[in-house]
């Protein structure tokens, strides 16, 4: 076991972790934050999607040790943090435009999409798809998606089609 | 995944040490978009993996330096695509950054781990090729440099000596002016592993360079002239060796797509060269 | 809101904030991970099985097999009694578990599998219909396990067949025959949500949490294989995270009961990916049509022979194919038809329900064949359809529901929004196609409604939400019956020791079948408050009303189907597209989907149900398949070489729209919703591929290289 310490969601932990288990692993069994989601395990599908040190990665692909003396943030953290029972509104504008149906991917979907917007503010469509092309949704909810992302960069609050 | 230990060297020169001393028991952990997949299902089974993103001289940097920019081994694909220096002087290189994977995978993929896995699909190789790209290596001897070319060896081996590293990738600032594109087939428009990748260099002095890769054990690179255009794409499609077995695509496909991503690129190659007259 | 509004999804702010429980993030104290054991083959003779290293290491509790079972070992399937808790005597498929370790850890459950040392034997297999069909081909089933059955000998599990008219009159009549086969990949579900399946003892009884679409039909498995009254078997079935017929039917809830009471722990199965591609799948199939019509493109027959590719255990597949095929003469009346369609046994994963029931495999050959014939007879392909399209009341299947709704109007509306009748861009081409499928053909859904003391309701159903927001769109219903705010009524779902009997969900038929039991209700509630205020209704001792209602629709032993169809989901589809000749690629640039609904509850659902069936559909029209060796062995295994459709691998353009003529069955005329949208992509996309480049692919996927190849052969044959 190899201690490591981390800001997780803007708290500092200090935690021992197995070198050969992931970022995921820990985030899921060692840390009880279940919101990231476990699917491929080889980087394609996104559903395991985190930042770390500001950037978003697969967490899958992450050594938690890799993550010592670095800053996670996970999907608990997107909703406001002055008020923690409010939706950012990235989260509402995914609900009002029917982005969630099963509900899986979207953890993940959900940060790839609040990094692009912190990246780039006004995305054109084929920047939101590409932003998000490392997030599968068999559902095939993209559209809606794409449209609650292009919302939230419009500062619209939600408007239903 | 088996157990390992885990080292993070914090000098190059403990790297070399721990890599020495491990020998074939240790794996070499930069972007881990590969290493991990390959430590989950078997393929690799080091004793111990050695993390090299805290060694200062890796540190994500690309710079200019007497004529050359100079890509640190840390850097990655997100950098490379970022970068306004790479955007103009190396802009094939930057659209194939740009479709390694996604945003995720190109946050923590590094451009020297592209080159060091040597598949010989990796999107960067093609353009690395064209460009002239240099591998600076580190190791218990001297700082060496291996032209690219000589690099490849084959699928899955470099010209890399045990316990070296590649510290940069140095790519000469053209003298003259540079078209250069990128081009490559995939199975849909979402990012995906290449069956075939092409990119162009064409010099104003007249030199044509054109590389291409998932078509054999390792890149290629072919060089000729300017009006000879068509014997260049003929002596590529005559080296390529596409695998008979492959999941992407059949052989006479991509040999097929080899010619009609030569040509796309040698035409947006020479569109780039006039525009860059303008 | 109001019905038809788009009330926010019940469960989203959960799912928005990483708040949801899925069956995965659900841990059970002193819980147990069992990591399966299998060999690298097809078709395997199960030889001894060393587990001695295994059980060596720390950690590992128990290394299950056939022989820890009750012998002979209980079988269990949904239609038949064929497959095994686990493999006994030979593995059938590659993946076919022939071992289960359970342990303390995941590292160690797994560590201890690598150890498990078995004997094997490789069998010859068959993998594809033709070696499946072969006269003395290995027999994937044991004949025993079929008596009495004059296929027994064979592969072929079961033959259907289904016709009216003459054909041979018709036959003889036809001034044009098309006569063409059509090939259908094997694709897989691909659910984001791996399966989870995890057991404990509960008292003297089991508690099982699963991935689960039919909470009440497992539960009736369970018992039977366990031997347990029914009382003492509970499912825990939270929302799934994407199912799409591939979370029906049991698969390993019987190896963990078995295992949970042996260790007398909790035991979980998590299932990574790869082991779902090896879990579940879509039937493949192999269909030849032949269309016969009249140089006025008056429908004189259809006549169809389809082979579907089922897996090595029976699952709900044969179903599958006979339901599909069914309908497989499409919407549209014939003076003949016919249809014989067979499963076919394979040493391959079990196939099982996949969003469209059997009906995109044929609806493919047959929407293909039909705008051939109507080019045959220089017709415009819409218009051919519209001339013989059913009408309402219409019986265009003699002896089934007639008919059920405007689906010219459906029709006409997809050519309106393609823009049919407008010249089309240089270089591009358009399809058409209609798509069909019968929902339900029987049904048993109960609903209960308890209104509280301050009026709020809490809401009982056997529904299973996978995504389609049944969730929602019963909390709609009850809100809208009772005249309660929406953010009153609270859903309670999931657990069959707690919320009534639901046959299942699929067949799109919930918001029909439990949006009537919950309509049923939430007036006999309405009965008991007597027009009286509910204070006044409740007395002195307050309390709470239940009123519990029934949906029912019976079973009709002398349907070919065991009861005909409660109602049709029907849906016309349009492409244009271009296609890029030196490469194959198509470039999809408007996608038009529009689909009969009867009634949408929640108009956004619909939407975006109907939209990512189509997105689905693309998938296996454009990229998807599974690849094999020449062993039988899966060689695309995970999401690397298995490609599905991404944000980027989009229609330029979708245009969905929805036809609400309030004719369904339904909760204020409402019909199914979610799997038609799917059927009908590839023939429109085909058709679409001839119309731009004249080439004629009668296999899927299109993906470019076999788009490419066509292209060639075109090029072949006119340079001849």
């Amino acid at each position: 076991m190899i201690p490591i310490n981390l800001r997780l969601n803007g708290e500092l932990r200090a935690i021992s972790v197995e070198p050969h288990h992931t970022l995921l692993d820990v985030l899921r069994d060692d840390l009880d934050l279940t919101g990231t989601k476990e699917c491929c395990l080889v980087g394609e599908c996104g559903a395991c999607t985190v930042r770390l040190n500001g950037r978003i990665v697969d967490s899958c692909l992450v050594l938690a040790v890799e993550a010592d003396g670095g800053e996670v943030e996970t999907v608990e953290s997107l909703a406001d943090p002055s008020d923690r029972s409010a939706l950012s509104p990235l989260q509402q504008a995914f609900l009002s435009h029917g982005a969630v149906q099963c509900g899986f991917c979207i953890p993940g979907q959900l940060m790839a999409a609040d990094d692009l917007l912190r990246h780039v503010a006004h995305p054109t469509r084929p920047e939101i798809e590409e932003g998000l092309a490392g997030n599968l949704c068999r559902c095939g909810c993209y559209y809606q998606i794409i449209d609650a992302v292009e919302a939230t960069a419009a500062g619209a609050a939600g408007e239903q089609k | 995944m088996r157990p390992f230990e885990y080292a993070r060297p914090e000098t190059l020169a403990q790297a070399i040490a721990l890599l020495e001393h491990e020998g074939g028991r240790a794996r070499v952990l930069a972007g881990g978009t590969d290493l991990v997949i390959r430590l989950r299902d078997g393929t690799y089974e080091p004793a111990v993996v050695i993390d090299i993103k805290r060694i200062p001289e890796l540190a994500p940097a690309i710079a200019e330096v007497d004529g050359l920019v100079r890509i640190s081994g840390g850097t990655v694909m997100t950098d490379v695509a970022d970068s306004a220096l790479m955007q103009r002087s190396f802009p094939a290189l930057v659209d194939a950054a740009r479709v390694v994977g996604s945003v995720q995978i190109r946050n923590r993929a590094t451009l020297a781990g592209n080159i060091c896995n040597a598949s010989p699909a990796a999107d960067t190789a093609p353009a690395l090729l064209v460009y002239d790209a240099t591998v600076v290596c580190f190791g218990p001897g001297e700082e060496r440099r291996i032209p690219l070319d000589d690099f490849f060896v084959r699928s899955g081996v470099t010209a890399l000596a045990p316990a070296e590293l590649v510290t940069a990738i140095e790519l000469p600032l053209p003298s003259g002016r540079l078209g250069a594109a990128f081009q490559r087939r995939t199975r849909r428009r979402g990012h995906d592993l290449a069956s075939v990748t092409v990119a162009v260099a064409i010099h104003d002095r007249g030199e044509v360079r054109l590389a291409f890769g998932s078509l054999g054990p390792r890149p290629l690179l072919l060089v000729g002239r300017v009006g000879d255009e068509a014997d260049l794409i003929a002596r590529a499609v005559a080296a390529a060796a596409p695998s008979p077995t492959s999941m992407r695509a059949g052989p006479e496909y991509r040999l097929a797509m080899l010619g009609v991503l030569a040509r796309r690129a040698l035409d947006a190659a020479s569109a780039s060269l006039r525009g860059a007259a303008a | 809101m109001s019905i038809g509004d788009s009330a926010p999804r019940g469960g989203g702010r959960e799912r928005v904030t990483g708040q949801q429980l899925y069956v995965a993030d659900i841990h059970l104290p002193n819980e147990l991970h069992v990591k399966l054991v299998t060999l690298p083959c097809a078709r395997g003779r199960i030889g001894a099985i060393d587990a001695s290293r295994a059980l060596a290491l720390p950690g590992t509790h128990m290394v299950f097999s056939a022989a820890d079972l009750p012998q002979p070992v209980p079988r269990f399937g949904p239609q038949f009694t064929d497959r095994p808790v686990i493999a006994v005597g030979e593995t059938k498929y590659h993946g076919d578990p022939v071992a289960a370790v359970a342990a303390e850890t995941r590292d160690a459950a797994e560590q201890a599998a690598r150890l498990v040392r078995v004997e094997y034997e490789e069998l010859p297999a068959v993998t594809t219909i033709a070696a499946a069909r072969v006269m003395n081909a290995p027999l994937v089933q044991d004949p025993s396990l079929r008596p009495n059955d004059a296929l027994a000998g064979t592969n072929v599990l079961r033959e259907h067949a289904v016709a009216w008219g003459d054909m041979d009159a018709a036959t003889a009549e036809a001034e044009a025959v098309v006569e063409n086969t059509y090939h259908f990949p094997m694709v897989t579900h691909f659910a984001i949500e791996p399966h989870v399946f995890m057991a404990a003892p509960d008292g003297d009884g089991v508690r099982v949490w699963t991935t689960i679409q039919h909470p009440f039909w497992l539960q009736r498995v369970l018992a039977g294989v366990l031997r347990m009254p029914l009382a003492k078997v509970r499912i825990i079935a939270p929302d799934p995270g994407g199912a799409f017929g591939g979370k029906q039917h049991a698969k390993y809830e019987p190896l963990v009961a078995f295992m949970a009471l042996k260790a007398q722990r909790p035991v979980r199965l998590d299932l990574t990916l790869e082991e779902t591609f090896q879990a579940v799948r879509r039937t493949e199939a192999e269909v030849r049509v032949r269309t016969g019509l009249r140089r006025d493109g008056r429908l004189v027959f259809q006549d169809v022979d389809a082979n579907y590719l089922i897996g090595a255990y029976a699952d709900i597949a044969d179903r599958v194919v006979g339901k599909g095929s069914y309908i497989g003469c499409g919407p549209y009346n014939y003076e003949a038809g016919r249809v014989v369609a067979r499963s076919v046994l394979s040493h391959t994963v079990p196939s099982t329900a996949m969003r469209g029931f059997g009906n995109p495999q044929v609806n493919w050959a047959v929407e293909s064949n039909l705008t051939e014939a109507a080019l045959a007879v220089d017709m415009d392909p819409v218009e051919l359809r519209l001339k013989n399209l059913a009408r309402k009341g219409d019986p265009f299947i003699p002896f089934d529901t007639p008919c059920d709704g405007d689906w010219e109007q459906a029709a006409k509306r997809a050519a309106e929004l393609i823009g049919w009748d407008k010249p089309k861009p240089e270089g591009r081409g358009r399809g058409f196609a209609l798509g069909i499928k019968s929902g339900p053909t029987t049904g048993l859904s109960y609903a209960m409604v308890r209104i509280q003391a301050d009026g709020s309701a809490l809401v009982y159903c056997g529904t299973q939400d996978l995504g389609q927001g049944a969730r929602t769109v019963l909390a709609q219903i009850c809100a809208n019956e009772l005249g309660l705010a929406l953010e009153r009524v609270t859903m309670v779902m999931g657990d069959t020791g707690v919320v009534p009997y639901d046959q299942q969900t699929s067949a799109s038929r919930s918001t029909v079948l439990m949006g009537n039991a919950v309509v049923a209700a939430c007036k006999q509630v309405r009965e008991q408050l007597g027009g009286a205020d509910l204070e006044t209704a409740l007395g002195r001792l307050g309390g709470e009303v239940i009123g519990v209602g029934q949906a029912r629709k019976e079973a009709d032993p002398d349907h070919p189907l065991g009861g005909s169809a409660a109602f049709f989901e029907f849906n016309a589809t349009a492409v244009e597209l271009s296609v890029d000749e030196d490469t194959g690629d198509i470039t999809i640039h408007r996608h038009v989907t529009v689909s009969d609904v009867g009634k949408a509850i929640n108009r956004l659902q619909v939407k975006m149900q109907d939209e990512g069936a189509a997105i689905m559909g693309l998938g296996h029209t454009l990229m998807e398949h599974y690849i094999w060796d020449d062993a039988g062995r899966i060689r695309n295994l995970g999401a690397i070489d298995y490609r599905i459709p991404t944000s980027m691998d989009l229609p330029a353009e979708m245009v969905s729209d929805m036809i609400e003529n309030g004719d369904g069955p339904g909760p204020y005329g409402a019909k199914g919703v979610s799997e038609v949208a799917l059927l009908a992509v590839a023939a429109a996309v085909g058709a679409a591929v001839r119309d731009a480049t004249g080439v004629v692919i009668r296999d899927l996927p299109l993906s470019p290289e076999r788009v490419w190849t066509a292209l060639q052969e075109r090029e072949a044959t006119l340079a001849k």
